[in-house]
């Protein structure tokens, strides 16, 4: 048996509402509803999102372990930040608005070991309608740590994966 | 290896452009035939930024990058020297090296197993003795073609162009506006590990035009990132000590606050560090440039790299063709900094100047837009205005170059434009005219 396969799942009812909450979180942002979205995470939300080189299998070489660059780092007051950018009224790449649709699939949800916390793996492909015509696909990876608050499941730590090593488009102008 | 043979230019490409009424055409942004001579005119001849040296601290770390569309493969030899070679077998012509970063002891191809060592010299082939007959290959004259390696305090550059000049010539006296930002200080720069790449449908030079002297797009595009990070719009304009300064290319436009862009990325700890360290400073490269380190500015080493000293975002563009560019994107901090500071710098970084920062990504859309309108007949034979502040050019007794007051400015962006000209147009090293008077000329600016 792998690791994986003798973790706990969650009572039926909470595993609904934490998949209902992933998929509302989706429709949140790409209704531009930011400020919904900001109330669900966590106060200590940990939101990143490294871009790792391409390295040979065999290297194990120091740099590895000296960490990637992230597009994503931050905490609340970053992301806060980033959406008072957003709605301030003055973001002309984003108007007319770009419409972007999120799929969030391959959902795996499990028992943590924190106090009312649950692992969540997913899948993200983002379609991005930019200004001027132009599509964009980016497909990411996340693995997540939601916390149960009194029956609200809140966003603790977000881990973003690209399958690429470089951003295919000249700006990301959206969350994760 | 022998030299390149120069071919004669195909057309006179000064008249894509005149500066003195202050119009570039817009062809030179879209051509696939203007491209094609930018790589053998520029790309082949010009030094291009391809390492900072603590990226490659070891012997065996190497990286890969490239000169223009030619992929070299940049490495620490056991010798301890770096060597830049073309990343391509000179057997069937694979690309040799199909990692980013890391560490080797040997480049194995792919497709045949020709193996060559981190000097870029071809050291085996596979069943030798067998597959291969006395005198059918003499490995010494097989090795990956080899560029030509110079650095000037820790950056690392190549040419493939053996009759270019020296990388101080090339550089000329932007060596002395470069020590501001990567020798105020003992330790010098290092670049932090985690390079953020990114792509955009857009022509290289707009990128780097934008780094060279645009000041005049933040304040209008770059109002919602501004107020998100200081609370409030940018300061209004004053053109006051205000200055372009432009050298064989290279430019870098800057006000003498000493804060402006330490200011930008928001953290109280850089701020009191840097004012800690201005006296310091000061007396190390003169109190003139610990006031140009620091301040409102943006600069670019003709032809492709640019940074934002105050902001410590170093990156190049790297042409994709007419119409794209990859663009590679490094945090640089001073090397004898706090850790914690170092973190600070490399967080807010990341805020601000990265394909999702609170200022970046407002721009690449622009250039974009620059791009794609060209696809239209009519549009592609317009000209587009770079008259902005003519007249304004100055002997200066202290700033070497040529200098324009004002840092909404066109000037340097028009030298640009000419140097560019000029390598389009030049058969030959020799023909490349020198547009400025030096002041360092064979000795150090600092």
């Amino acid at each position: 048996m792998s690791a994986d396969e003798g973790l706990d799942m969650l009572p039926i009812a909470q595993h609904l509402a934490l998949t209902q909450a992933l998929y509302r979180e989706a429709r949140l942002l790409d209704q531009e509803r930011y400020a919904d979205w900001l109330a669900l995470l966590a106060d200590d939300v940990r939101y990143r999102l490294p871009l790792a080189s391409r390295r040979f299998r065999a290297d194990r070489s120091a740099a590895l372990a000296e960490g990637p660059g992230y597009v994503f780092d931050d905490d609340k007051g970053r992301l806060t930040l980033r959406v008072q950018r957003l709605e301030s009224g003055l973001v002309w790449a984003e108007d007319p608005r770009n419409a972007v649709r999120r799929i969030v699939s391959n959902v795996e949800i499990y028992r943590a070991d924190g106090d009312g916390e649950a692992v969540v793996h997913s899948v993200l492909e983002i379609h991005r309608s930019r200004i001027d015509a132009q599509q964009r696909r980016l497909t990411a990876a996340r693995t997540d740590r939601w916390r149960d608050t009194q029956g609200h499941w809140r966003l603790v730590a977000r881990d973003i994966r690209f399958d690429h090593p470089v951003v295919i488009d000249s700006n990301l102008n959206v969350f994760f | 290896m022998k030299p390149y043979e120069a071919t004669q230019p195909p057309q006179d490409y000064s008249r894509y452009m005149d500066l003195e009424e202050g119009w570039v055409d817009r062809r030179i942004f879209w051509d696939q035939a203007i491209y094609e001579r930018e790589l053998e005119a520029i790309f082949a001849r010009c030094w291009q930024f391809v390492a900072h040296e603590s990226q490659l601290p070891k012997n065996g770390d190497f990286l890969t990058t490239y000169l223009g569309e030619d992929g070299v493969i940049v490495s620490r030899h056991t010798d301890g020297k770096v060597y830049v070679y073309l990343n391509a077998c000179p057997h069937r012509g694979n690309k040799l090296c199909f990692a980013d970063e890391g560490s080797a002891r040997r480049f194995t191809c792919n497709y045949h197993g020709w193996a060559f060592n981190t000097a870029g010299e071809l050291t085996g082939l596979p069943s030798e003795q067998e597959a291969y007959d006395a005198g059918d290959i003499d490995k010494r004259q097989w090795g990956a073609r080899q560029a030509r390696v110079e650095s000037y305090k820790g950056l690392i550059f190549a040419t493939f162009d053996a009759t270019a000049p020296s990388l101080e010539e090339y550089l000329g006296d932007y060596r002395w506006y470069l020590d501001a930002f990567v020798d105020n200080d003992e330790g010098g720069i290092e670049f932090l590990p985690g390079l953020i790449k990114s792509y955009a449908s857009a022509n290289w030079k707009f990128g780097v035009e934008n780094f060279i002297g645009d000041a005049y797009h933040a304040f209008w595009n770059h109002d919602s990132g501004g107020k998100a990070m200081m609370g409030g719009p940018f300061p209004p304009y004053d053109p006051k000590d205000t200055f372009h300064a432009s050298v064989n290319g290279h430019g870098w436009e800057f006000s003498l606050d000493g804060f402006g862009d330490i200011a930008i990325l928001g953290s109280q700890e850089v701020l009191d560090y840097y004012a800690e360290r201005k006296a310091h400073m000061a007396a190390r490269v003169g109190e003139l440039r610990s006031r140009i380190f620091g301040s409102l500015a943006s600069a670019a080493i003709f032809p492709n790299m640019t940074f934002l000293p105050g902001i410590h975002t170093f990156r190049t563009w790297l042409p994709r063709g007419p119409r794209k560019l990859e663009l590679r994107i490094w945090t640089v901090v001073p090397k004898d900094a706090p850790q914690s500071v170092k973190q600070a710098i490399n967080k807010a970084c990341n805020l601000t100047f990265n394909p999702a920062g609170t200022l970046e990504m407002d721009d690449g859309e622009n250039w974009e837009g620059n791009t794609r309108t060209n696809a239209g007949w009519i549009s592609r034979h317009e000209k587009l205005h770079y008259g902005c502040g003519r007249s304004r050019r100055v002997e200066h007794p202290q700033l070497p170059g040529i200098i324009h007051t004002g840092q909404v400015n066109d000037a340097n962006q028009r030298l640009f434009y000419q140097r560019w000209a000029d390598l389009m147009n030049a058969r030959t090293w020799a023909d490349v005219p020198q547009r400025y008077t030096p002041r360092f000329a064979g000795r150090p600016t600092r």
